[in-house]
């Protein structure tokens, strides 16, 4: 049985999902690049990249398409998410619950040697869920700030001027918390991690090995294939 | 040939310096070098002159004590600058003009002064000689001829050369914190022009490349903590400018291979360049109406309150910007205590999972 679970996929991610995975990676990657020189302008290796890249100008200008273009995928995630909930076509599977800071607790429990098993997971775990809703949050406030400081004047004619530095040392220092936890966690998690090494393939391929949603997710395996 | 009869007819000369020496009294401390003492023998005559082509006559009186009080007085002689005239003297020739003379003798300057000589050859002034317009200004014309002075000691001196062109832009800055600093006080802190302008290699000042260049000027100043404190300048405006949007901006701009599609803010727009007034004295409520004005320059349609996103090189405190302030703090915590926390669950993980199950 377990032999043959091997070799069989279960699918896990829809072609949007997987897009919406891809372009973030794209779209993230230039961010950060053309933000990062930014954040520490006279940082010898941040006036290398700006000047192979065309100059401060051009980054600007790329920073600010990259922008655009996240803040609209980002927008049109939140409506086909929050349509297919509406419509019942989509579990509103990430949302949080009781269970899952249930779960994070019981989980330090078992690393730190307290508790005989890990806590059995659902089709996301709190892990995920955490990186998932620091997204949402992170975006939101990107999406703002950066907003903010592409049309300072018009901003200024409406609200307190003093909002546009305060926008300025938001972007940056979410930007730095954003990266810090894609570099520590996702990377972990996706990459490093013993049940992941090298890779975690799914986001990617759609599907997942039925033996390692069985381990990883037990309680969603249950729902698709009952107890065993 | 004629070699000797200038060598024998110096005997005269000596003669001549001495009774010289005794007429001129204690005018000069140290007697003028024989040879010089000959050529004053005419040249000290205050009618001698020589008609020149284009109608005018020029003097050719030599005051013997300017140039023994000259930096030059106790070591060249006249023929070290005067080359030409060791031989066959006076030749009969005769010269354009008076200004056309003073273009074709100041290249002498670089048979001692050759690295200075070539700087010129970069500013501004000599572009514009070179396009032939004579009165750009030759070495001769701020130093002087036969009463040059150490130009490291009379700073004041080389300001005002500038001045005899620069009249309206010398007004301002003679008025200015710095300028009054120099010409009334004497004091040796604050730039004259050259410190700003540079000395020989004088840049065109109206191109985008001066002005992006300009705040490495102020900084010189203003970010050297020594000189600022004792006048109880903070050099924070230099973080506080550098750190901005536009300090960056005219940072990275002026990279060689960026050329700025746009001009921005430096330190000259706010606080004026030859007539930089102290904001002190200025007072608040003028100072924020010449900010409004800078940014409206740039910024069209920006309300009254736009200024206010810029924190007048404050940092960032719970009296200046709090909501800044309190944003920032709020971050140095929460990254730390986000970043440690997932670093420790990462952890956790690898000795639970390197210690088996």
């Amino acid at each position: 049985m377990r032999d043959a679970e091997a070799h069989e996929y279960v699918v896990r991610f829809s072609f949007w999902a997987c897009f919406q995975h891809a372009a973030g990676i794209l779209l993230f990657g230039v961010l950060l690049l053309t933000g990062m020189p930014q954040k520490w302008p006279y940082v010898e290796a941040s006036r290398w990249i700006i000047e192979h890249l065309g100059g401060i100008f051009a980054v600007r200008w790329l920073h600010r398409v990259a922008g655009i273009v996240f803040s609209i995928l980002f927008v049109t995630h939140l409506v086909v998410a929050i349509a297919g909930v509406a419509t019942r076509r989509n579990q509103p599977a990430l949302l949080l619950n009781r269970k899952d800071f249930r779960d994070a607790v019981d989980n330090i429990r078992y690393y730190v040697g307290s508790a005989e098993a890990p806590p059995r997971f659902g089709r996301y775990d709190y892990r995920q869920k955490f990186e998932y809703w620091g997204l949402i949050f992170g975006a939101l406030i990107m999406a703002l700030s950066g907003f903010i400081l592409y049309f300072p004047i018009l901003v200024s004619r409406v609200l307190p001027a003093e909002l546009i530095p305060a926008a300025k040392v938001m972007h940056s220092n979410e930007a730095l918390l954003a990266f810090l936890i894609i570099l520590v966690w996702h990377m972990f998690g996706a990459h490093l991690s013993p049940e992941s090494f090298p890779m975690d393939t799914s986001i990617f391929t759609g599907k997942i090995r039925k033996e390692k949603l069985r381990r990883e997710h037990p309680l969603e395996y249950e729902d698709l294939f009952g107890k065993q | 040939m004629k070699r000797h009869r200038v060598a024998r007819s110096s005997g005269v000369a000596v003669a001549a310096a001495l009774v010289l020496g005794l007429l001129a009294g204690s005018a000069s401390s140290q007697p003028l070098p024989e040879s010089v003492s000959y050529c004053l023998n005419c040249h000290e005559d205050k009618q001698l002159s020589l008609g020149l082509k284009d109608g005018s006559s020029m003097s050719l009186y030599v005051n013997p004590q300017d140039f023994a009080r000259s930096v030059h007085g106790k070591q060249l002689i006249c023929t070290d600058c005067h080359a030409r005239y060791e031989q066959d003297h006076p030749s009969g020739a005769t010269f354009p003009s008076k200004r056309g003379y003073a273009i074709a003798a100041y290249e002498t300057c670089k048979k001692c002064h050759f690295d200075t000589y070539t700087r010129t050859l970069e500013s501004v002034h000599y572009e514009l000689l070179k396009g032939g317009l004579d009165s750009a200004p030759v070495c001769t014309d701020c130093h002087g001829a036969h009463n040059i002075q150490n130009p490291h000691e009379k700073r004041t001196m080389v300001s005002r050369s500038c001045a005899t062109c620069h009249v309206a832009v010398y007004q301002a800055y003679a008025h200015s914190v710095h300028g009054k600093a120099l010409v009334e006080d004497g004091n040796q802190d604050v730039p004259a022009c050259a410190d700003c302008h540079a000395h020989h290699q004088i840049e065109q000042p109206g191109t985008k490349r001066f002005r992006l260049n300009s705040p490495e000027i102020c900084i010189r100043c203003h970010g050297d903590a020594r000189r600022m404190s004792k006048y109880g300048i903070s050099t924070t405006v230099v973080q506080t400018y550098l750190s901005d949007f536009h300090g960056v901006t005219a940072s990275l701009g002026r990279g060689a291979s960026s050329a700025a599609s746009q001009v921005v803010v430096t330190c000259i727009d706010c606080h004026g360049a030859h007539d930089m007034a102290s904001p002190r004295l200025k007072g608040k409520e003028a100072m924020k109406a010449t900010v409004a004005a800078a940014c409206a320059k740039c910024h069209e349609g920006a309300s009254p309150d736009f200024p206010a996103a810029w924190l007048s090189h404050y940092e960032p405190s719970l009296r200046h910007a709090p909501l800044v302030f309190l944003v920032d703090l709020f971050y140095k915590i929460f990254i730390p205590f986000v970043v440690i926390g997932l670093v420790l669950q990462v952890l956790l993980h690898l000795y639970r999972a390197s210690a088996g199950r």
